[in-house]
């Protein structure tokens, strides 16, 4: 299936402008799968997954790739260019704005940024609790976890150690698992 | 110029080792970004709040923190850094991604990254909790927010109460 460059920019541009507070997955499936019907659930689900494994937020690669997929190279930056054009420039005005007029320590706005930083990390906390139930199912998988933990949250090792560490250790741990079904 | 390149290539080495979710790197970003003195531990928790109020993907919080370093270049320069080596995979996985989905290394290495970003998260809420809990009610205000969001709140609605919250709490003890 080819889609024509300016319809997939404006499709994308739409999920870049409601994708509140992270989800951006369910929004790209809403607007591919449902929407335009431009993908079967199964291949979204199985490109979802595949986008998990490469490096950065999973919605900007899927974006990237979904687009790629439609429109060519080409397609993929336009894309990648509409799903972040809307969020980066109003943090580009947030930014600004806290650069210029400051949030004095003690002021107003420290004390509403305070309160939102806390919510933020509530929205972390839940996130975790939630994936926790799906993700913590066996003793290998709560053990890789606390090594994680342990070495990059505590003991403060380089994130490129812990993963040259703990990554091929699960890659074995799961290969049994894995085996072609 | 060569400040610029210097925030890129700072977020490029961030950006290429963020596996397990875009925000696994955040502990070793706010190490490096705060060592670097490109922002106070202050800023690097404000820039993440602010954060959360924009759409699009997480982590767009890198514009704040490429504008703190190097003014717009550095925050251009800190965006194509964060998202240029997940989306360069991306484009390139539309050969063979057929293969790739049934690989067997490849499904393994998926059942890994499930605990390991579960690892990544901890450190991630840990770190957050050391730069960001700067006041005496903010435990208060972040079970509450875990709690709604939790029970399937508005995520956005939760945000905003936050700060009003905060800023009532400021205004009438201040």
């Amino acid at each position: 299936m080819r889609v024509p460059l300016p319809q997939l920019f404006t499709a994308f541009l739409y999920v870049g402008l409601t994708a509140f507070g992270g989800g951006g997955t369910a929004h790209i499936y809403e607007l591919m799968v449902v929407r335009r019907g431009w993908l079967s659930e199964r291949e979204f689900l199985e490109t979802t997954a595949l986008c998990r494994v490469l490096p950065g937020p999973v919605f900007a690669n899927l974006a990237a790739h979904l687009g790629a997929r439609l429109g060519g190279a080409l397609g993929g930056v336009a894309a990648l260019a509409g799903v972040l054009l809307p969020g980066v420039s109003l943090m580009l005005l947030l930014s600004l704005a806290y650069f210029r007029f400051g949030a004095l320590p003690g002021s107003s706005v420290e004390g509403a940024l305070s309160g939102v930083a806390a919510a933020a990390i509530g929205l972390i906390l839940a996130t975790v609790l939630r994936q926790a139930r799906i993700g913590l199912d066996s003793l290998k998988a709560v053990l890789l976890a606390l090594v994680v933990f342990v070495t990059y949250g505590l003991l403060h090792w380089s994130l490129l150690l812990v993963l040259l560490l703990t990554v091929p250790v699960g890659v074995a741990l799961y290969w049994r698992e894995a085996e072609a079904g | 110029m060569s400040e610029g390149l210097e925030v890129f290539l700072t977020f490029l080495r961030l950006g290429l080792i963020s596996f397990g979710g875009g925000m696994a790197n955040l502990p070793e970003m706010a190490r490096t970004l705060i060592a670097q003195g490109w922002v106070t531990p202050q800023q690097f928790a404000d820039g993440f709040a602010l954060g959360q109020f924009v759409p699009g993907p997480n982590m767009l919080a890198v514009v704040f923190y490429g504008l703190s370093a190097a003014g717009p270049l550095g925050a251009l320069a800190a965006l194509l850094g964060m998202f240029l080596p997940g989306a360069a995979g991306a484009v390139v996985l539309v050969h063979g991604w057929r293969w790739m989905a049934r690989a067997r290394w490849s499904r393994a290495l998926r059942k890994a990254l499930v605990p390991v970003s579960m690892g990544l998260s901890l450190s991630m809420l840990l770190v957050l909790i050391e730069l960001g809990m700067d006041k005496p009610w903010s435990f208060a205000v972040m079970a509450l927010a875990t709690l709604l969001i939790y029970r399937g709140a508005n995520i956005l609605a939760v945000m905003l109460g936050g700060g009003v919250l905060g800023l009532s709490v400021s205004l009438l003890w201040g």
